[in-house]
């Protein structure tokens, strides 16, 4: 048997909905139609009245969620396109971010954001938002980049007792594979080594994971041995683990897919280059996608985000430094 | 002449957004048949939707590679498609047409292994990938610092170790190495006094010293000397005449701080004793003030303390200048160092016969002479004034009565 | 001017309006005086942030508040003191809030006017108040979800140019497609912040907006609290009853500035002499000693009773202690687990 990633967040919330009658989920085209990219296919019918389609109206799903929430329940929300929830991003940052804070009622929701590019994806279908959502207090940001990770993140998600920002990545909805879904996961919060590696710490999340993990062997072949570390969620950031690493390799390369201005890799710098200067042997370096808006032509596309070959070339020049 | 009609490939297109794969359910249309640009050829079914693949230009199916009921990636080649050469032209495509999304569709997770280095993307961080002071032999980064303090070791210990980082600067694994291989030698403690020696020394070598040098007839102190009681050392009479020099004009023995030249507030001046593993240096207070015999007793009382390492604290520091006497070892010539906080070192070598000429007896008499050395801070001093100063020194020393 | 009687007794609803009326006139009253004691304070530099009054509005807000009941949502607007304490909030809530208290709800961490208790069906507002609409539609979707909304409504409040965001217009297309128990109360009060109604809207009357959205329409003289609560009570029954989310549109003028820090000196002089720059209160008070329902002296001592119980209250709040900086837990989830304890805030 072979599970995609994507299947893995269906049956997550299958499961979801299955164990827990306070689930529901609310978005555009979720119910009969199953979702734009099949994340809920079946699951209306499964679970009558609980699979809800939703006006274009990003701002009042959201905050239909947080009300639903003060009542009890725990709604996920699907954002079509993670580019469309700065439609409803008030509500995420101003409403859903300060409610707790404000007034000791916790608001358990999670809102699934299709993230990152995909070929032809183009400017508004291709977003990697993470950062911005982990830039509030009160928001717990998760990047999985695996397929076991997409379906123990997202029963944890909905499990927290606070608003998460599921950044799940369309690319990787296909090409991940896994042979069977996991019946336990890390911890929330905790960082993973991907890969253990001797010179070189890389710390990325998402289906960068991958790139990275195709640029270590690579490095490998010039007698390197490039450790990486998943993030898994952004926020809360695991500088622990990240610190832990370095402490190993005395190298830090930070690798997104997001845009580079204060994004993870700069948090993830700034926080070793404070907390660990005295570990680092080379000065710490990123690789991002370019700043500009996401392209839409596959060449362009292929050149704005990091890949497999720039992070190796990133690697190495880091490594020989 | 026979000319080959350009071929067009079916490609699985890009169904939807992150869609890998789709399959392929039938074929609308069989090698052989003529279709036009944008005819349904073959319906394909993905996660999504069952959806019909149009052909990309007019012309003739040639062949279909992919079969039915089976999966191909987006991008994969499904067939191929003959076209007019007419038609090639439209399309804006020759022979060597290749999709250009193959490039980049085959995605690049698990894909890239340098395969396409002339297609590299240049990252986000331009230009020099570090500051230009981060690479080289001198760059030591804060782990290589941080691992050095917790060792006690300086930069000057890495010396000869070659590095294998940008520029050649010594990485941390150079420096891990390099303590490896120290591991196969007799390793000693060094004394403290060889530690602070050895700290006070790389301290004065930041700055550029240099050294002048003469010699100086030494037959009016030695008969200056032998009616003396007790009888001042030679180093004693080299040590005075400094001072005299010095407080004639204190500005050679100032210390440059930033843009500012410190002046001495008092001539004290120490002279360097040897004692076991290292040097000491006690210090005589206000020479330009006390005479030669009012200096002797005490120059004599302190060598004897500094052997017992006994100095005590007002004999020590504070010194504008320092006086060697090298030639005790029964050396002619040398280039003292000056202490970290001073500027000058006034040496004096070994005495020896040496063949001066007489010109009243036209012939060559031997004379009592030793070479007499200053070393001195470049930054404060130049040659012309360090020379200046040395001659005044030489010329004092001729006139030991006047000490 | 008599009620829609729920009863067939046309003299019971006589009488079950005069209560109603008289209930919600104390109300109104109640906010009046307790808004004019906040102001002082204000004045006297007690309060940090603004002031936000209901002068004016008080009608409108008191008749919602009384046809509302234990159980149903309340997203006030900015202006609805009286509708609050109608609806149940203590005056105690509303003073700690605006002089910090960390006793208060929102436990010094919110002020004046962003304060509610969730739980109890009262949602403390965020500034930007289109946004609350749809938090009203949630808490509905949930409880009929849970099947137990029964015969519960959502109200939500809004001045005229909180109709102008998106959020608003996401929220009551929502409302209509669900069909939710929404009643929507829109206080067309002239002015947002400085800005007339001609730069805020292109319509002749809000309530055209009403048939877009699926909602029933009602309009309402927002200076005559009779006129309130026969259309409040009427539009909520309605709601109640499964008919449908309504929308009030209740023209008046704000009778004080946005804030206290604003002499509001752009409001149209010609407004304040027209049927809209009427104070409800006194309309409400004449009404009162015209049907014999209260005398004049009846009046006077609410008056003094109220005063005393909001000074009484105002001191005791002044006793209680501010908060403490470093006795803050600085911990915005409420996973305590999940937080992220290095965020560059200071020297570890």
């Amino acid at each position: 048997m072979s599970i995609t990633y994507l299947d893995a967040i269906r049956e997550a919330q299958d499961r979801a909905l299955k164990d827990d009658p306070r689930v529901f989920i609310y978005g555009q085209d979720v119910g009969a139609f199953g979702g734009a990219f099949k994340a809920t296919k079946n699951l209306a019918a499964k679970y009558p009245g609980r699979v809800i389609d939703a006006p274009i109206s990003e701002d009042a799903m959201v905050g239909a969620a947080i009300g639903a929430a003060i009542e009890g329940m725990r709604p996920i929300i699907e954002m079509q396109f993670a580019d469309f929830s700065t439609v409803g991003f008030n509500q995420m940052v101003n409403h859903a971010a300060t409610l707790y804070w404000r007034t000791g009622v916790p608001c358990p929701i999670t809102i699934r954001l299709p993230s990152g590019g995909t070929s032809g994806g183009g400017p508004f279908h291709s977003q990697s938002l993470e950062t911005i959502y982990a830039h509030f207090p009160g928001i717990v940001v998760m990047t999985p980049a695996t397929v076991e990770d997409a379906y123990g993140m997202l029963l944890s998600a909905v499990a927290i007792d606070d608003p998460v920002i599921f950044c799940e990545h369309k690319y990787l909805y296909y090409h991940l594979k896994a042979s069977s879904l996991p019946t336990e996961s890390l911890p929330i919060g905790k960082a993973r080594i991907a890969r253990q590696g001797r010179d070189l710490t890389v710390v990325t999340y998402s289906a960068m994971v991958h790139e990275c993990l195709a640029a270590a062997e690579v490095a490998r072949d010039e007698g390197y041995e490039v450790e990486i570390v998943d993030l898994r969620t952004i926020k809360p950031l695991d500088t622990d683990t990240v610190v832990a690493s370095v402490a190993r390799t005395g190298r830090l390369l930070c690798v997104g897919e997001a845009w580079p201005w204060g994004g993870v890799s700069a948090e993830v710098i700034a926080r070793v280059t404070a907390e660990a200067f005295d570990l680092l042997d080379a000065p710490p370096q990123r690789l991002n996608a370019k700043d500009t808006p996401v392209p839409y032509h596959p060449n362009l596309w292929a050149a704005h985000r990091p890949t497999a070959q720039s992070v190796a070339q990133s690697m190495l020049r880091l490594l020989r430094l | 002449m026979f000319t080959p009609l350009p071929q067009v490939p079916f490609v699985m297109p890009q169904l939807g957004e992150s869609i890998a794969e789709a399959v392929v359910v039938r074929f609308l249309a069989k090698p052989g048949d003529n279709v036009l640009a944008g005819q349904d050829v073959l319906e394909v079914e993905t996660s999504k939707a069952t959806m019909n693949v149009a052909a990309p230009a007019s012309g003739k199916v040639v062949e279909w590679f992919a079969r039915e009921q089976e999966s191909y990636a987006v991008g994969a080649k499904l067939g191929v498609l003959e076209v007019s050469a007419a038609e090639a032209a439209r399309l804006g495509i020759g022979d060597s047409f290749e999709p250009a999304e193959h490039e980049s569709m085959r995605g690049s997770v698990g894909s890239m292994r340098g395969d396409d280095t002339n297609k590299a993307v240049s990252p986000t961080v331009r230009g020099l990938p570090v500051p230009a002071n981060a690479t080289g032999a001198s760059y030591m980064s804060p782990r290589l610092k941080a691992r050095m303090a917790e060792l006690g070791i300086h930069a000057a210990d890495l010396a000869g170790v070659a590095g294998s980082g940008a520029g050649g600067r010594v990485t941390i694994q150079d420096f891990e190495q390099f303590l490896a291989n120290l591991e196969q030698h007799r390793l000693t403690g060094a004394s403290s006094m060889r530690v602070a020696v050895a700290d006070a020394m790389r301290r004065s070598w930041t700055r550029p010293i240099a050294t002048v040098g003469m010699p100086v007839v030494l037959e009016p102190l030695l008969d200056h000397r032998k009616v003396q009681s007790p009888k001042p050392g030679p180093a004693l009479y080299a040590l005075r005449a400094l001072a005299i020099a010095l407080s004639e004009n204190s500005a050679p023995a100032g210390r440059l701080v930033g843009n500012r030249i410190v002046h001495p507030k008092s001539i004290d001046i120490g002279f360097a004793v040897e004692v076991e593993d290292g040097v000491l240096v006690p210090v005589l207070r206000g020479v330009d003030q006390r005479s030669l015999g009012e200096l002797t007793a005490r120059y004599t009382e302190l060598v004897e303390l500094a052997r017992q390492r006994r100095l005590p604290t007002d004999a020590t520091g504070g010194s504008i200048a320092t006086v060697t006497n090298f030639g005790t070892f029964g050396l002619t010539f040398a280039t003292p160092i000056p202490l970290p906080e001073q500027t000058l070192v006034l040496g004096l070598g070994a005495g020896r016969k040496a063949p001066h000429w007489d010109e009243a007896k036209k012939q060559f008499v031997p004379v009592m002479e030793a070479n007499l050395t200053l070393s001195f801070d470049h930054r404060v001093l130049d040659g012309g004034g360090a020379g200046r100063l040395l001659a005044r020194v030489a010329e004092l020393m001729q006139k030991p009565s006047g000490l | 001017m008599l009620p829609t009687a729920v009863s067939n007794d046309p003299l019971a609803g006589v009488a079950e309006f005069r209560d109603q009326f008289i209930r919600a006139y104390r109300f109104m009253l109640h906010a009046r005086l307790l808004d004019e004691r906040l102001a002082s304070l204000y004045r006297s530099g007690k309060i940090f942030g603004g002031v936000f009054l209901g002068r004016g509005q008080e009608a409108l807000s008191a008749g919602l508040g009384v046809c509302l009941r234990q159980g149903d949502v309340f997203a006030p607007l900015i202006r609805d003191a009286a509708g609050r304490l109608a609806f149940g909030e203590h005056m105690i809530d509303s003073i700690r809030t605006y002089l910090g208290s960390p006793l208060g709800p929102m436990r010094s961490r919110d002020g004046n006017v962003h304060r509610g208790r969730p739980k109890e069906g009262l949602l403390p507002m965020i500034s930007h108040l289109g946004a609350m609409i749809s938090v009203v539609n949630g808490m509905l979707m949930a409880r009929r979800m849970q099947k137990r909304l029964g015969t519960s409504v959502g109200a939500a409040c809004l001045g005229e140019g909180g109709t102008s965001t998106g959020a608003f217009h996401e929220a009551l297309n929502q409302a209509g497609v669900e069909r939710l128990p929404l009643v929507m109360v829109i206080a067309n009060n002239q002015y947002a912040y400085s800005t007339p109604t001609n730069r805020q809207f292109a319509c002749d009357n809000l309530v055209e907006r009403a048939a877009g959205y699926g909602f029933d329409g009602h309009t309402v003289d927002g200076t005559d609290l009779g006129e309130c609560l026969e259309t409040l009570q009427k539009a909520v029954d309605n709601a109640r009853s499964g008919r449908g989310p309504q929308m009030i549109v209740a023209p008046l003028l704000r009778l004080c500035g946005h804030g206290e820090h604003d002499d509001s000196s752009y409001i149209d002089p010609r407004l304040k002499q027209s049927e809209l720059g009427r104070d409800c209160l006194e309309i409400a008070e004449q009404r009162l000693v015209a049907e014999g329902w209260l005398s004049g002296e009846e009046i006077g001592r609410s008056r003094s009773e109220l005063l005393a119980a909001i000074d009484e209250t105002i001191s005791t709040v002044q006793r209680e202690s501010a908060p403490n900086a470093s006795a803050e837990s600085w911990q915005a989830l409420s996973t305590v687990s999940l937080r992220d304890m290095s965020s560059g805030t200071e020297m570890a």
